[in-house]
């Protein structure tokens, strides 16, 4: 046999890393059953894909992997967005380090009549300063003056934008995205360094 | 009998210290190495004949290899030669895409870099990679770390890369980007 073409090439060293490609991500979050899936795939337009990772404090558990489903989508030729499901907390904790470093910041679906469910995700958004929205699902009618009561029972800072939305429904999402980027942009003005922070907000394009 | 035995140990390793020369270190090596040959005959033949002579105890022995669930999972580990760390910084959203390096050398690459540079024709972030190869978060972070090092694919860092939140144009091109969905 001959082994003419089975000599490994030699590589040169690794180019400068592209810069017309860049990406950019949202978590979502909520309880369970309240439409963080179908979220994403009214957005995505696709099938979610689930990826496994190991969560770093269970390592040892070889078994113990964390399923996180995701979507994504180009928002131009350069840039996709991906929108990942937070894994459900009782899963684990560190699952969400990875999902959650860098994002742009989260949508939290929220069911008004399972308050509840929704707390834990704002609360680790709250305490690591990552920006955040409360859509609300499944509101009725009847019960859509509580809904302020509820939501300033739960000590929630008044910043937190809070807007109704259809995980069905593609323009529903859209706006959720919209408002989640704008208040994001607005979080990060006021946390930017610098003394200027009386300069006006650039307008929006 | 354990007191009795730790006992003349006990001694001895508070006398070496003070009796101590380089010759004796020297000794001590050459005497450690010797004790661990003469154990080593005297363990095997015990083992082998024990099997032999009750064979129907051999079966007993079988459950102690793994069990097929884990073996998938300790292969991927195995691809990473047991790394955990890529040296490359990748977060999941991280977009890597295969170079003309990695089609020119199609066909003499391992099969799980094959695959990788196949999935990456189109741009893909690293958790897609995840996703479509069906391995584990940290494996595919340690294989395209790998691949990047070595020039096979090109890693398009986000901009959110060196600090915790992305910056603002990135925002404004998430903006218009929805808008215009």
């Amino acid at each position: 046999m001959d082994y003419v073409g089975s000599r490994f090439p030699e590589f040169g060293p690794p180019g400068p890393p592209g810069r017309e490609l860049t990406s950019a991500k949202v978590v979502v979050a909520g309880g369970f059953g309240v439409g963080k899936s179908t979220f994403i795939r009214s957005i995505v337009e696709s099938d979610l894909l689930t990826m496994s990772s190991l969560a770093p404090e269970r390592a040892g558990g070889v078994t113990e992997l964390v399923r996180i489903q995701f979507g994504r989508v180009w928002l131009d030729p350069g840039l996709a967005l991906h929108l990942f499901v937070a894994p459900q907390w009782q899963d684990a904790r560190a699952g969400w380090t990875d999902v959650v470093r860098g994002a742009v910041g989260a949508v939290v679906l929220f069911d008004i009549m399972r308050p509840a469910d929704s707390v834990d995700a704002m609360r680790y958004f709250e305490d690591h300063n990552i920006p955040y929205v409360l859509a609300l699902n499944n509101v009725h009618a009847s019960v859509r003056g509580d809904v302020k009561a509820v939501i300033h029972g739960m000590g929630i800072s008044p910043d937190v934008p809070v807007l109704h939305c259809d995980p069905r429904v593609k323009l529903s999402v859209r706006e959720a995205l919209i408002s989640l980027t704008e208040h994001a942009k607005l979080d990060r003005w006021r946390r930017r360094p610098g003394p200027d922070e009386t300069t006006p907000l650039a307008p929006v394009c | 009998m354990s007191s009795s035995s730790d006992a003349p140990r006990r001694r001895r390793r508070a006398e070496t210290p003070a009796e101590q020369t380089f010759a004796d270190l020297m000794n001590g090596f050459s005497l450690d190495s010797g004790r661990k040959r003469t154990r080593m005959p005297d363990e095997v033949p015990e083992r082998d004949t024990t099997p032999v002579v009750p064979r129907t105890e051999v079966p007993a022995f079988e459950p102690v290899f793994p069990e097929p669930s884990d073996a998938s999972i300790v292969r991927a580990y195995a691809w990473t030669g047991g790394r955990t760390r890529s040296n490359i910084n990748l977060e999941i959203e991280t977009l890597v895409s295969a170079n003309d390096q990695s089609r020119l050398s199609t066909g003499i690459l391992q099969a799980e870099h094959q695959r990788v540079v196949e999935l990456c024709h189109t741009p893909r972030s690293v958790a897609e990679v995840a996703a479509l190869m069906r391995l584990p978060l940290g494996v595919v972070k340690v294989l395209l770390g790998d691949m990047a090092e070595r020039g096979l694919v090109d890693v398009h860092q986000t901009a959110s890369a060196g600090g915790d939140t992305p910056d603002l144009g990135l925002m404004e091109r998430v903006l218009s980007g929805l808008r215009r969905l």
